[in-house]
């Protein structure tokens, strides 16, 4: 290479790494501008619900506290003590925990059972059963509300936790079914056949071969579940009232039935603990999330 | 008697047919190989037999008792195949007694059955492991141990060793023979690789299109195929087809290739026609890379040619030597030490003693 053409090898080379340190600058600027902007809101709940009222009414939005207070934490969770008609989230929070634990497990686990017997179980017209799953997800949450208000009145359970865990349940099923079957389909079909031979049958199959190579898919339904369950206000409005209602009704209930001033601390506290559980679900598996949803094939 | 017998056996997969009255007859220790390209319905044929797909037509017996509406369970067979399928979250013991296990026999038989076939294979150090944890040959004894331990009167092996690196290949296949000696009992393996077909079957049966093309030991498939399909698909390299027209002069035959000059042809002699061919017939010449050498004299039946070679490819102990032959591309298989350069002709013989010649029309052996 002639001296020419080194020197202008040299400037290629330092212009292509100064626009590279120039574009990555730019990409961590930006993800770290849309960063701040969605952690605000979040900052700000946190901030708020230590405050006392007097500061929130003085203050900004965003300044920290000038002195940290658990009051309307404890007035969100457990309510003031004497007060009869006041709303506190403890008990709707353990309702809400009794809907969504049996829901997810029972959503779950169908959903797997249906995505096994879809994918290696075989039969005529089993993409059409498919078809009609995916046409489940697809079905708005109010355009069930009506029938099923009545099948859970002919149940006998409406305005019960039983009838939530049993609408979430079947609404779910859809989706758990959906992720499963996409799932099992990358699993080979060769180790349930070594299966039958080994003289397993359909259950045996499921429990002792598939099921404990589920744990990816089955972390991605819970999530997912969980996430929609907790979170879920239609039909937790629609379908329960009072004592029965879940979390997500009581906080509803709680901002916007205070009789006296606004108590913009306490309603921040309770919002913060709604969305609570949903968050550490997410901390705990959420590395599993991306992993179980983008899982190819599961090499034996 | 029968080990294994398949009766005008069909399968359709929707209005496909992938199988189309199969008939198959498998005696007591027979080492039988299906080989055919993919989607010839090998691998259907192999699944029905373990009862894996439903029989549409046809009937399966094994020792002489038709299985078509028996368990795969039940039906005395065990499979090994490509992928190995174990199952991933139990331990290389526990994948190979999870049959065992689904019969009711008692505990102690398990363990003796286990580390005997265990110590056979040489798994018997792994049988704490996950199979993530083995390699590919690894996984694979294992794969057969968990057949072994079944005791299976059939053994099914669905293309075992397409999986495997080339050198364990050769290794594993080794063993395979080994095993079938060792035990004698009737195996039945799927294949598209003929060098394997060859070299572990006492016959072949030669699959395409849902049909047993031909069925025979590996001498007679190699040596006498009964079609260009056939012929066409085994050997590596390929046989040479050169087609042309068959002459008769007084008793004897020349055949006269396409595209030919200067009257060039090849005296048939000696051999051993079906029927009677006619004068003037289409027909495909076949003759094995083998068939040419160099100059020999020993041959009782040869053809003097001198040949251009248009491409040398080394394969270690021969070279494999593409040369023009009046118009046509054949495939020499020559010694590693033989002189040949590109664009020399070199004289050369061509035996005729172990020809193939097929109808045109037909594609059937003449």
């Amino acid at each position: 290479m002639s001296p020419a053409d080194q020197l202008q090898m040299q400037s290629l080379e330092r212009s292509a790494s100064f626009k590279r340190s120039f574009y990555r600058f730019l990409l961590f600027f930006i993800l770290g501008l849309f960063a701040l902007y969605y952690i605000a809101p979040m900052y700000v709940m946190i901030v708020t619900s230590l405050k006392s009222m007097e500061e929130i009414r003085q203050g900004n939005l965003m300044t920290l506290p000038r002195e940290i207070l658990f009051d309307a934490w404890k007035i969100a969770w457990g309510g003031r003590g004497y007060d009869a008609g006041d709303v506190f989230l403890r008990p709707y929070f353990w309702n809400s925990m009794k809907m969504v634990i049996p829901a997810v497990v029972v959503s779950t686990f169908f959903g797997a059972l249906n995505g096994y017997a879809l994918t290696k179980w075989r039969f005529k017209g089993d993409n059409l059963v498919f078809l009609l799953f995916l046409f489940g997800c697809f079905i708005p949450y109010q355009a069930i509300l009506l029938p099923m208000a009545r099948t859970l009145g002919i149940l006998g359970i409406s305005n019960s936790i039983a009838g939530l865990v049993l609408v979430h349940s079947v609404y779910g099923l859809s989706f758990t079914t959906l992720f499963c079957r996409n799932y099992y389909v990358s699993i080979s079909d060769e180790i349930v056949k070594a299966a039958r031979i080994d003289g397993a049958g359909f259950f045996k199959i499921f429990f002792k071969v598939l099921l404990p190579i589920s744990g990816p898919i089955l972390v991605v339904t819970v999530i997912w579940q969980f996430t929609n369950i907790w979170n879920d206000f239609l039909f937790g409005s629609s379908f329960s009232f009072g004592e029965a209602a879940p979390i997500q009704v009581a906080l509803n209930n709680m901002v916007l039935t205070s009789t006296s001033v606004k108590q913009y601390n306490v309603d921040m506290a309770a919002a913060f603990i709604a969305g609570f559980p949903t968050l550490v679900v997410y901390i705990i598996a959420g590395k599993y999330f991306i992993r179980g949803l983008t899982a190819g094939s599961v090499k034996g | 008697m029968a080990t294994l017998e398949v009766k005008n056996l069909s399968k359709k997969f929707g209005l496909t047919p992938v199988l189309r009255q199969v008939n198959l007859q498998v005696t007591e220790g027979e080492f039988i190989v299906l080989l055919g390209p993919s989607g010839c319905g090998k691998s259907t044929l192999l699944n029905m037999i373990a009862g894996l797909e439903s029989v549409d037509e046809g009937e399966i017996l094994i020792d002489d008792y038709v299985v078509n509406r028996v368990e795969p369970k039940d039906r005395n067979i065990a499979m090994v195949f490509q992928s190995y399928a174990l199952y991933p979250a139990m331990t290389v013991r526990e994948n190979v007694i999870f049959g065992l296990k689904q019969r009711k026999i008692s505990k102690e038989e398990i363990e003796t059955s286990l580390q005997h076939f265990a110590k056979m294979l040489q798994i018997d150090e792994l049988l704490g492991r996950k199979p993530a944890q083995l390699s590919g040959g690894q996984r694979q004894r294992v794969a057969m141990g968990r057949a072994l331990v079944r005791e299976p009167h059939v053994f099914l092996f669905d293309e075992p060793l397409s999986n495997l690196d080339a050198k364990l290949r050769v290794e594993m296949r080794r063993e395979i023979k080994k095993l079938h000696e060792k035990l004698g009992t009737t195996m039945i393996y799927v294949t598209h690789d003929q060098i394997e077909a060859m070299s572990l079957a006492t016959r072949i049966a030669v699959m395409n299109e849902g049909i047993i093309q031909q069925i025979g030991s590996p001498q007679e498939i190699y040596d006498q195929p009964n079609s260009i399909f056939v012929a066409d698909f085994v050997g590596s390299p390929s046989i040479n087809l050169i087609s042309g027209i068959l002459t008769k002069s007084g008793d004897s035959f020349n055949f006269i290739p396409d595209k030919q000059q200067d009257g060039f042809k090849i005296p048939i002699n000696g051999y051993p026609f079906k029927n009677e061919p006619q004068e003037g017939q289409e027909i495909v010449f076949g003759f094995r890379p083998e068939a040419i050498s160099l100059p020999n004299e020993s041959l009782k039946s040869q053809l003097r040619v001198e040949l251009k070679p248009t491409l040398i490819e080394l394969t270690g102990y021969e070279k494999d030597v593409t040369f023009d032959f009046h118009g046509h591309e054949v495939i020499g298989r020559l010694l590693r030490y033989s002189k040949a350069e590109l664009g020399t002709a070199i004289p050369l013989s061509l035996d005729l003693s172990e020809i193939s010649l097929f109808d045109k029309s037909s594609a059937k052996r003449l």
